[in-house]
């Protein structure tokens, strides 16, 4: 055996006897092993890190989601078995001859890592997990599910309608005003969607909860929408309105105008 | 996870009680911050919820997991914004408090500098270099298997391995002089 081979075999799982004979009658590979083996071991010794109790926590949390979320959607469920049939050959080779063909016309016309279809596919994937998610959770009994719901909305894409209705739902409806004030800035997330803007102009004159209307009301300044004129001169102007809100609201005009 | 893949879910909890530890270890070893090495965790068990149909019961459980966890950290740093790079100075600096905090004799001091110089040395080497140490010294991974994850020969990450813990030796000394001068 040579020293370079040696080397080779200094951190192998096992040692062989021409590696014995080898260190045996060379001093200088002898060494390196006393070396390198002693500063292996050491790596032992760095402290582990544990992660915090909060992890397992949100892993059932998501089990229990995804699972219930199967049961009340089989279509998504029904999508996920019929992944079966592709597992016979003939269907495979069908396929892969269509994706080579779709994949060859795509690679044309879009350029960079979107090109390619796997990593596409997967990240659609993986949007429409966390979409189940936290549609799943919004509609949970507890009000702390549901917060975690308007988290989960966080991760979904920015044009995910079914979620962006779901947050609506939750800012119009929910029975807990944490829940509504939590979805109310889960919204900003869906500021470009002109469907968004709309919805929180309209749910301004349903809420009767100050904090909630004043979180609306700083959502309109922010998203600079001024088609909420109408609705906060409407606000200032309701005597019935906290005098907080209507305070705001008339700061909200002032800075939409 | 072969039970996993058959439909009956649930069973993914006994994986995430096996490995999920291993796992957020790989992530922080990765230069990943606390926080965002139990997002990667959570987001790999995700996926394999996701992705449980295309787990091939012929292939090592522990490969297939590991290059979910790699594209999980991929996609990570891909969309990670600049404000949010971790401050790889203050991930240090708390892993030098962690080994200083260790219990121990005052005799052991010397001992414990020399493990925080180490984690500072591991810190410096370049993420490949890490990462296969990490694989095959923190997670005990078969070479066999950290080959299917890197998708390359045994041969390959013998030479690696070696590679790596050479530069470790060679960071490790350079920072020790540093602190002597």
């Amino acid at each position: 055996m040579t020293c370079e081979q040696a080397r080779m075999e200094m951190l192998g799982e096992t040692e062989g006897e021409e590696f014995a004979a080898h260190i045996a009658s060379c001093e200088e590979c002898r060494n390196e092993v006393s070396r390198i083996c002693g500063l292996w071991q050491s790596l032992d010794l760095l402290p582990v890190e544990e992660p915090s109790s909060k992890l397992r926590d949100r892993f059932y949390e998501m089990l229990g989601a995804y699972r219930q979320g199967l049961a009340s959607n089989p279509t998504r469920a029904s999508r996920a078995d019929s992944v079966r049939w592709w597992r016979m050959p003939v269907w495979q080779l069908a396929a892969a001859a269509a994706l080579l063909a779709v994949g060859m016309g795509t690679g044309y016309s879009v350029r960079g890592d979107k090109s390619r279809p796997e990593l596409v596919q997967l990240r659609e994937e993986v949007t429409s997990m966390r979409q189940l998610v936290a549609l799943s959770l919004l509609q949970q009994q507890s009000a702390s599910e549901r917060l975690r719901g308007v988290s989960w909305a966080y991760q979904a894409e920015p044009s995910d309608r079914e979620v962006l209705g779901a947050l609506v739902t939750a800012v119009n409806h929910d029975a807990n005003v944490n829940v509504r004030l939590a979805a109310v800035d889960a919204l900003r997330r869906f500021a470009a969607s002109p469907e968004t803007r709309r919805a929180v102009v309209d749910a301004l004159p349903t809420q009767t909860t100050p904090l909630v209307q004043v979180a609306l009301i700083d959502l309109l300044v922010d998203f600079k929408d001024r088609n909420a004129a109408e609705a906060l001169t409407k606000l200032a102007a309701n005597r019935d309105v906290n005098d907080g809100v209507r305070q705001q609201a008339r700061w909200a005009l002032e800075k939409l105008q | 996870m072969a039970q996993v893949s058959a439909g009956q879910v649930s069973q993914l909890a006994i994986l995430f009680e096996r490995h999920h530890r291993a796992l957020f270890r790989y992530f922080v070893s990765m230069n990943s911050a606390r926080e965002q090495a139990e997002d990667l965790v959570q987001d790999v068990f995700f996926r394999m919820l996701r992705y449980r149909e295309s787990y091939d019961p012929a292939q090592s459980f522990t490969a297939w997991m590991y290059q979910i966890a790699r594209n999980a950290g991929v996609d990570q740093v891909r969309k990670r914004r600049p404000a949010e790079v971790v401050d790889i100075d203050a991930v240090l600096e708390r892993r030098t408090e962690l080994v200083s905090a260790l219990p121990g004799p005052e005799e052991n001091a010397s001992h414990h500098q020399d493990l925080a110089l180490l984690r500072r040395a591991m810190g410096q080497l370049p993420d490949d270099k890490r990462e296969i140490l990490v694989l095959s010294r923190f997670q005990g991974m078969k070479y066999e298997d950290i080959a299917e994850v890197l998708g390359c020969e045994v041969g390959t990450v013998k030479v690696r391995v070696y590679r790596a813990i050479r530069a470790l030796e060679q960071i490790y000394f350079a920072l020790e002089k540093e602190k002597a001068s």
